[in-house]
C-alpha cells in the first residue's frame, strides 16, 4: 500500500546504520463506519448491505475511498483455459500455445489490465479458435452445441438459434441483434463456400473466439445514479467480475440469468450469488489462481538447479511443492475454515514422496502415490509456508540460498513493506570465504554495514537469514561452511530465537492480515490500488479481524465490497 | 502438399541442402546489377534489422577493444568475433542518458526507446518496431520475436505494455516459420477456399472491435487498436498465402530441430537452443519471412547456469570477487553463440554478396559493468553491412561520452526509416552518430 510504502521507505532511511529500527506503528483500529456483517458461511444469511445508489461511506481518518478507474482485462491463460471447459466441458484440449500472461507488480491479474495482443498473439488466438470450434463441431459432439438440425447447407434459423446462446455465454452477455446477423452471416458464407451447414458453423465460432468480447473481460461500468462522476457495475459485467474473481473462470447459466433478472444490483442478491459461488467447488480453483499469483508459483515450473550439489532435485520437484502449497491452501479456506495466518506456523502439510525425501519425513512410497495429509514431528525444525520448497527454492539462486531474496519475499510478499530498487554505481561483490568470514551471514555483514546497501537491507536480510537452516532446495542443514547455522534475528522490534521463533512472529505481526487483504484487493481489481482507496482496504481488514481471518470470509466481503463493485471518475470515458 | 516446380532454383537447392556450408552458385548475375547489392531492374536486396540482447552487462575492461578504427584489435571478450572483425563495428563510450533507476531495466529502455522504463513497461516503441512499421508490410511475418533463455518476457515493444514476447521453442519456431502456410520459392499454392474464410472471419472480428470501441477510454481503445493491428496483419498474412512467396535463391526448408531440448544435470542446453534458433532465423530471413527480428538471448538479471560455473549468471556478476573469472567465461560463451549466428548469416550467399551484407543486428546488453548497473561505457556492437549504410569493421570510441541514443538514430538512418529525432528528455537527440554511417 503507498501509505505503508512511504513509511517503510522513511523507516528504512532512519534505519540506516543501526542494527535494526523500531517497529512500525500497528495501524489504527479502522472504524469501519458501517457494519459489515455479512457472513458466506453454509448457515448464516448474509445481511443487509447499501444498495449501490446509496453514499459511499466515508472510512474515518482514511478520506474519502475513490474507486479505481474501469479497464478492459485480458483474459489470462487459465481464465480462457476455463472458460472453455467450464462452458464445452473438461474434454475439451486447449493444447495449443496462446499469449502468455503478463506479470505486472507481481500478478497475471494486473497484467491482464494494462497488456494489448501482439501479432503473435492474434496468430495464436487465431489457430487456437479454430481447434476449438472443430472440436466443438465433430460430429459426435454438434448436437449438444448447436442444439437444432439444420435443414441443408444453408439455414439461418438454426445458426442464429446455435449462436445466441454461445455468443452470450462466451461474451458473457446477450448478443445484439446486429452481432448476431454478422456471425450468422459468416456461418452462412462459410456453408455456401464448403457446402456444410457445421463447417460453415465453425466458422462463426471462430470469430466468436476471436473478438475482443471474448479475449477481453469487458467490465466498464454505467454512471452511478447517486455519483454522476462514478460508474457502478452492474448486471452482466458483474456478474463476469464476480466469477473472474472467486472461480478464476466465466460466470455460469444461473449467473447470467440473475444478472437478466436484475439481482445482482440488489444487495441481497449480490450477496446471494457471491455466497453461493464460493460455496461452489469451483471456488477453490479461484482461491488457488490467487494464491499462485501472489506467490508467483508459475515460476516453480523452470527452477534451475545444480544436480551435482542437489542431486534430489528433479523439474519434478517444483511443480509438486506448488501443488503441495495450494493444497494447504485450499484446506484452510474451505476445509478446516481457519485463519489462513495458521498456515505459517501449522506443522499439517501435504507432501509427496519426492517432497518427503526433502523434508526427511516418512511420506508415499512412490511418486505416483500422489500426495498424503502429514503432520511434521513437533521437534521438526520445519513449519508452515515459510518451510516449503515453493517458497524455499524459488527464493534461492541455483547453488546457493540468498537470504536477501527469502527475506525480500518476506518483506513485500508477507508484509507488504516496499523495498527500492538497489542504487546503481553501487560495487555489490560479496566478499569470497574466508578464515573471518565463512557463513553466508558472516559474508553479508558487509550489506549492513554500508550506508548505501544497510537502509534497504536491513529490511530484508535479517529475515532471509532466519531461513538459512534450509538450503537452496529447502532441506534442513545445521551448518554452512563449516559454521553452525545462527538463525536468530529482530522483526520489527521483536526478537527472534530462530527459525520457528520468527513464523510465529510473523503469524502475530500487525501487517500480516492487511497484507493478505492487500494482496486480494489488487488480484480482484487488477491494479496496485492508490491511496485514496486505502480506507476501503482498512475497512475490509477490520472485517477480516472480526472474521478471525478466514479467506473465505475475506473474499464474500471483497466481492460484495465499494473496492469491486464502483469504478472511478474518468474524464476520457464517454 | 503440392510438388514444388522442379526449376533451376529448386536444383540448386538441393545440392545445397538446408545447412550453411558457403557454395558459389552457379551464376545468377543475369538477374543482378554490378554490385550484387541488387537484383535485374534495380530492385535491391531488402535490409533487414535485428537486435540480439543478452542480460547482465559485460566486464568492460575486457570486452571495450584496445585499439580504434579499422581492423581493431580484439578484445578477451570479443575474440570470438574476431573471423567477423570485419563486419562488425564496434561502439564504446557512448552512455544512456535517461535516469538510471532501474538496474538492467533503464540501459535497454534508454538505448532502445529514447525514454526511461516505468511499472516494467518501456514507454514507447523499441527501435525494431519503429523499423517494421516501416518495412514490416512487405513480409509475411511483420516482425519475428525469438529468444533462447526460457521466459516470455521481453525488451521489443510496440507501445506502453505492448509487449511482443519471444518464441524460445525451437520446434516451436519451425513450425510457426516452415510447418503449414510456408512455400518455397516456386512452389505452388494449394486452392484453399478457407483461406477467403478466415479473411472473412477477421473482417466480422474488426466490425465486432469496431462496436466495442467508442465505449472505451483512451487507454483502452490504444490497446484494442493495438490488437486490431494485429487482426489486420493476420489478414494481410493470409492473402499473402495466396500470393507467390519471395524469389529468394538462398531459402530452403530447414530440417526440423529436435522437438526439446531438455536441462542436462539441472542446466539448460543454452548453447544447442541457440545454434536451432539461429539456423531458423538465417532461414526465415533468407526466404524473406520477415525483415526484422528481435533475439532475447537471455533475460536481463537471468541466471542462468552456464557451462561449469558454480552459479547463476546474474548471482557471479555481482557475488564473484576479483575479476570475476566465471563471469568473463560466460561473456566470451555469449560471444560464441552471436559469432555462430552472424557466421550462419554470411554463409548465405545473395546475390555475390552475402545475407550479412544485406542487414544490420544491434547486439547490445542491459548495462554496462553489470557488478554496478553502470549504464555509460554501454557496449554496443553493430554488426552487417546494411547494403552499405553502415561504416562496418571499425571500433568508434566516443571520448566524451556521447548520447548512446544517437547511435539509435544512427540504425534508423541506415535503415532508412525518416525519423528527425529519436527519444524523448536527456534521451533525445537529433544527430544521428555519423561515424558509423557511410
Amino acid at each position: 500500500m503507498k501509505r505503508r510504502i512511504l513509511s517503510g521507505a522513511l523507516l528504512a532511511l532512519a534505519a540506516c546504520g543501526q542494527p535494526s529500527g523500531p517497529p512500525p506503528p500497528p495501524l489504527p483500529p479502522q472504524d469501519a463506519g458501517r457494519d459489515v456483517t455479512a457472513d458466506v458461511s453454509r448457515d448464516t444469511l448474509p445481511a443487509d448491505r447499501p444498495a449501490p445508489d446509496r453514499p459511499l461511506v466515508v472510512a474515518p481518518g482514511g478520506g474519502e475511498f475513490q474507486p479505481p478507474r474501469a479497464t478492459l482485462r485480458r483474459l489470462t491463460q487459465a481464465q480462457y483455459r476455463n472458460c472453455i471447459q467450464d462452458l464445452y466441458g473438461e474434454d475439451i484440449a486447449i493444447s495449443r500455445p496462446m499469449e502468455p500472461d503478463s506479470v505486472v507488480d507481481g500478478f497475471a491479474s494486473i497484467g491482464a489490465a494494462e497488456a494489448s495482443i501482439s501479432p503473435r498473439g492474434v496468430e495464436q488466438y487465431e489457430a487456437l479458435a479454430y481447434d476449438l470450434a472443430e472440436q466443438l463441431l465433430v460430429p459426435a459432439r454438434r448436437a449438444r452445441t448447436v442444439g437444432c438440425t439444420p435443414a441443408g447447407p444453408i439455414d439461418d434459423a438454426c445458426a442464429r438459434a446455435a449462436l445466441a446462446p454461445a455468443g452470450r455465454r462466451l461474451w458473457r452477455r446477450p448478443l445484439s441483434p446486429e452481432e448476431l446477423d454478422a456471425l450468422v452471416a459468416v456461418a452462412r458464407r462459410a456453408a455456401m463456400t464448403l457446402g456444410d451447414f457445421h463447417q460453415g458453423l465453425g466458422f462463426a465460432f471462430a470469430a466468436l473466439l476471436q473478438s475482443p468480447d471474448f479475449l477481453f473481460r469487458v467490465e466498464l461500468g454505467v454512471p452511478d445514479r447517486a455519483r454522476p462522476d462514478r460508474r457502478v457495475f452492474v448486471g452482466h459485467e458483474l456478474a463476469s467480475r464476480l466469477a473472474f474473481f472467486l472461480w478464476n473462470g466465466p460466470p455460469d447459466d444461473a449467473l447470467l440469468d440473475a444478472a437478466v433478472a436484475g439481482a445482482l444490483d440488489t444487495p441481497e442478491g449480490l450477496a446471494s450469488e457471491a455466497r453461493r459461488l464460493l460455496l461452489s467447488p469451483k471456488a477453490r480453483r479461484g482461491l488457488r489462481s490467487f494464491v499462485t499469483e501472489w506467490l508467483e508459483l508459475a515460476r516453480l515450473d523452470d527452477l534451475t538447479k545444480d544436480t551435482q550439489l542437489f542431486p534430489s532435485f528433479s523439474p519434478e520437484l517444483g511443480p509438486a511443492a506448488r501443488e503441495q502449497t495450494l493444497r494447504d491452501f485450499e484446506r484452510m479456506a474451505f476445509d478446516l475454515e481457519d485463519d489462513w495466518r495458521e498456515l505459517l506456523v501449522t506443522r499439517e502439510t501435504h507432501v509427496t514422496h519426492r517432497l518427503a525425501a526433502v523434508y526427511a519425513v516418512p511420506g508415499p512410497a512412490r511418486e505416483t502415490d500422489g500426495f498424503r495429509l502429514i503432520t511434521l514431528p513437533e521437534n521438526s525444525p520445519r513449519r508452515g509456508l515459510l518451510g516449503q520448497v515453493s517458497v524455499l527454492a524459488l527464493r534461492s539462486h541455483p547453488v546457493a540460498t540468498s537470504p536477501t531474496l527469502r527475506g525480500r519475499f518476506i518483506r513485500e510478499g508477507i508484509l507488504c513493506g516496499f523495498i527500492p530498487p538497489p542504487p546503481v554505481d553501487v560495487n555489490t561483490a560479496l566478499p569470497a570465504p574466508s578464515m573471518e568470514r565463512r557463513s553466508l551471514r558472516e559474508r553479508l555483514q558487509l550489506h549492513l554495514s554500508g550506508e548505501a546497501c544497510a537502509g534497504c537491507h536491513i529490511r530484508m536480510d535479517p529475515l532471509g537469514l532466519g531461513l538459512e537452516p534450509f538450503d537452496a532446495i529447502g532441506r534442513f542443514r545445521r551448518m554452512d561452511n563449516g559454521v553452525v547455522i545462527d538463525a536468530s534475528g529482530r522483526l520489527d522490534g521483536m526478537d527472534f530465537r530462530d527459525f520457528q521463533d520468527l513464523t510465529r512472529r510473523l503469524r502475530e505481526h500487525p501487517d500480516a492480515g492487511s497484507c493478505m487483504v492487500t494482496h486480494l484487493y489488487r488480484y480482484a481489481t487488477g491494479h496496485v490500488e492508490g491511496d485514496p482507496e486505502l480506507s476501503e482496504i482498512d475497512r475490509l481488514t477490520a472485517f477480516a479481524e472480526t472474521r478471525g481471518n478466514r479467506l473465505r470470509e475475506i473474499m464474500f466481503a471483497l466481492a460484495t465490497s465499494d473496492g469491486f463493485r464502483r469504478a472511478g471518475p474518468t474524464a476520457e470515458m464517454p | 502438399m503440392m510438388k514444388p516446380f522442379l526449376s533451376r532454383r529448386t536444383v540448386l537447392r538441393g545440392m545445397l541442402g538446408a545447412g550453411f556450408v558457403s557454395v558459389a552458385l552457379p551464376p545468377l548475375e543475369a538477374m543482378m546489377n554490378a554490385t550484387g547489392t541488387a537484383y535485374a531492374g534495380g530492385t535491391r536486396f531488402p535490409k533487414r534489422f535485428g537486435v540480439w540482447f543478452w542480460g547482465n552487462g559485460v566486464l568492460p575492461e575486457r570486452w571495450v577493444p584496445t585499439t580504434e578504427g579499422a581492423g581493431w584489435t580484439p578484445s578477451p571478450q570479443l575474440m570470438p568475433l574476431m573471423p567477423l572483425r570485419d563486419q562488425v563495428t564496434v561502439v564504446s563510450g557512448t552512455r544512456v542518458m535517461t535516469t538510471n533507476d532501474s538496474p538492467h531495466g533503464s540501459g535497454p529502455a534508454g538505448l532502445l526507446s529514447g525514454d526511461n522504463a516505468r511499472g516494467g513497461s518501456f514507454l514507447r516503441p523499441s527501435l525494431d518496431q519503429l523499423i517494421a512499421q516501416e518495412v514490416g508490410g512487405a513480409t509475411r511475418f511483420r516482425s519475428l520475436e525469438v529468444g533462447v533463455q526460457r521466459s516470455t518476457s521481453s525488451l521489443s515493444y510496440t507501445g506502453p505494455n505492448q509487449v511482443n514476447p519471444p518464441e524460445t521453442s525451437p520446434r516451436a519456431l519451425f513450425n510457426r516459420l516452415f510447418g503449414e502456410g510456408f512455400r518455397l520459392p516456386g512452389e505452388m499454392a494449394t486452392a484453399d477456399p478457407r483461406l477467403a474464410l478466415r479473411r472473412s472471419v477477421l473482417d466480422a472480428v474488426s466490425g465486432q472491435a469496431g462496436r466495442l470501441r467508442g465505449r472505451l477510454g483512451a487507454a483502452d481503445r490504444q490497446r484494442l487498436e493495438q490488437h486490431l493491428d494485429g487482426v489486420r496483419g493476420l489478414e494481410q498474412r493470409i492473402g499473402r498465402l495466396e500470393a507467390d512467396p519471395p524469389n529468394l535463391a538462398a531459402c530452403a526448408r530447414p530440417m526440423a530441430p529436435p522437438e526439446a531440448f531438455p536441462d542436462m544435470e539441472g542446466r539448460p542446453q543454452t548453447r544447442a537452443i541457440s545454434r536451432a534458433v539461429s539456423d531458423l532465423l538465417v532461414m526465415a530471413l533468407a526466404c524473406d519471412q520477415t525483415r526484422v527480428f528481435f533475439n532475447m538471448f537471455s533475460q536481463p538479471v537471468n541466471n542462468t547456469l552456464y557451462g561449469r560455473a558454480t552459479a547463476g549468471h546474474h548471482q557471479l556478476t555481482h557475488d564473484e570477487p576479483g575479476d570475476q573469472p566465471q563471469v568473463h567465461t560466460i561473456l566470451v560463451s555469449i560471444h560464441e553463440e552471436l559469432a555462430y549466428f552472424l557466421s550462419a548469416l554470411r554463409a548465405v550467399r545473395e546475390g555475390d554478396g552475402t545475407l550479412l551484407d544485406h542487414l544490420l543486428v544491434l547486439a547490445t546488453t542491459d548495462c554496462s559493468f553489470g557488478r554496478t548497473h553502470a549504464i555509460d561505457n554501454y557496449p554496443i556492437l553493430l554488426c552487417g553491412g546494411c547494403n552499405g549504410a553502415v561504416r562496418a569493421g571499425v571500433h568508434y570510441r566516443s571520448t566524451s561520452g556521447e548520447n548512446a541514443s544517437r547511435v539509435s538514430l544512427a540504425i534508423l538512418r541506415a535503415m532508412e526509416v525518416r525519423a528527425t529525432d529519436f527519444g524523448v528528455g536527456p534521451g533525445r537527440v537529433t544527430d544521428p552518430l555519423g561515424a558509423v554511417l557511410r
